[in-house]
């Protein structure tokens, strides 16, 4: 019986406020996280860099030397929950900077998702935040106003890297909004999708899923190309396209819960 | 030094001054742009069912922000005493959007009015205090009394 009572007595306790515990706890690891990798690090050569990650592990390393041969660096992003979103916009935005052929298109359609996003129900006054620190980025690329360098800066700023995360899960939230006859065939239980998004999609720090990226590269127009590495038994780093038969322009790496850039040889 | 944090407040601010919800308002500190005080009236809201006894009173609250916001949400508490199934002795707030369902799209006027709702429509399933949440449920008038009690006590404070 005595502990009976004490776990009563546990419960009373419960009533300090366990949520603040919690919260505490997870921002003590976050910021373990934060201190030891940069929100996106430097272009490492990829065979190198695997190779030693996976020096006692078979499977790993067999599929690393696949990978290699197909790719010439990887560039690793902080798996914080934002790693897909942070991952795709930097390789889209580094593409934009010397391949201006795709810029035009990319242009037209993220200067009119802000109106598309209010009609949507999306509150103007704090979407126009996002999309005018956005637009501010892909218009400097736009002009020739940007290095590499100054790139890699700002996509280590974490105000402004996180305002574009935020930016690209207003337009995935958009896209799987719109189409949701669609994409509700992907989501589990009885959510509504706009529940869904709410709850996995807007909040920061979530991280994605398929139907994330699917959405995402359908409402962009950008071909995503995700390459898994993971314990199957193949050889080879299964490729999946995003949308399915699309040119990919960007290339990522997944390892379970996490992506990572990759490029091309 | 202008962050984005600070630069978000401010916008929040003027859209506070310029567009206010009804019944309710806030500001920052005089000297901090991270610290705010809010008032919270408590009203009736016509869509729901019932009256709240939360009615006509006014209470305070302070918001801190840090130079995550609006990435993660600011922390809210409420300075005058509650007695609210959802708030806990400390005046801290148990609320999903304030929690794990926070979006960056929430700017502190959606914040203040969506803890205006919770007062008029708490939710006894996720008590931070247990007695206010199993009065609610099981004695209305009891409850009622002691919400009462507390809506007295704002306007002494």
């Amino acid at each position: 019986m005595g502990d009976a009572t004490g776990e009563a007595e546990a419960k009373v306790d419960a009533q300090v406020n366990q949520d603040v515990l919690i919260m505490e706890q997870q921002r003590q690891i976050e910021e373990e996280i934060s201190e030891a990798i940069p929100l996106v690090g430097a272009k490492e050569d990829l065979l190198g860099t695997l190779e030693k990650e996976y020096i006692s592990d078979p499977i790993y390393s067999m599929k690393a030397k696949d990978l290699s041969s197909k790719y010439s660096s990887i560039r690793r992003t902080r798996p914080d929950g934002n790693c897909f979103f942070r991952a795709f916009a930097y390789a889209y935005f580094e593409r934009l900077l010397t391949c201006k052929d795709d810029y035009k298109g990319f242009y037209d359609i993220v200067s009119k998702s802000k109106d598309d996003l209010i009609e949507l129900g999306f509150p103007q006054f704090t979407l126009e935040d996002f999309y005018e620190t956005f637009m501010e980025v892909v218009e400097r690329i736009g002009s020739g106003d940007m290095t590499q360098d100054e790139l890699h800066e700002l996509f280590n700023n974490q105000g402004q890297s996180n305002y574009i995360v935020v930016y690209l899960r207003l337009i995935t939230s958009g896209k799987l909004q719109r189409d949701a006859d669609f994409y509700l065939n992907f989501i589990d239980g009885n959510r509504t999708m706009t529940a869904f998004c709410h709850q996995e999609v807007e909040p920061m720090f979530k991280e994605s899923d398929h139907i994330h990226i699917i959405a995402l590269s359908a409402a962009l127009n950008v071909g995503v190309r995700v390459r898994y590495m993971d314990r199957g038994d193949s050889a080879q780093v299964i490729a999946h396209d995003f949308p399915e038969g699309s040119a990919p322009a960007v290339h990522l790496l997944y390892r379970p819960g996490h992506y990572d850039i990759l490029y091309e040889q | 030094m202008s962050t984005p944090a600070r630069r978000r407040l401010m916008r929040d601010f003027k859209r506070l001054q310029e567009d206010p919800p009804t019944g309710v308002s806030g500001a920052p500190t005089d000297n901090n742009i991270m610290i705010w005080n809010a008032v919270i009236f408590g009203y009736v809201i016509l869509d729901l069912p019932h009256d709240t006894p939360f009615e006509d009173g006014t209470f305070k609250l302070t918001i801190e922000f840090t130079e995550e916001y609006p990435n993660k949400p600011p922390t809210v508490r409420f300075v005058s005493k509650m007695f609210h199934p959802n708030v806990y002795a400390d005046g801290s707030i148990c609320l999903d959007i304030l929690q794990n369902r926070w979006s960056p799209t929430y700017d502190v006027s959606a914040i203040l009015t969506s803890i205006q709702s919770l007062l008029s429509d708490p939710n006894p399933n996720s008590p931070a205090n247990s007695m206010a949440a199993q009065l609610y449920k099981e004695n209305r008038r009891e409850y009622e009394k002691r919400v009462k009690a507390c809506v007295e006590q704002s306007f002494v404070d």
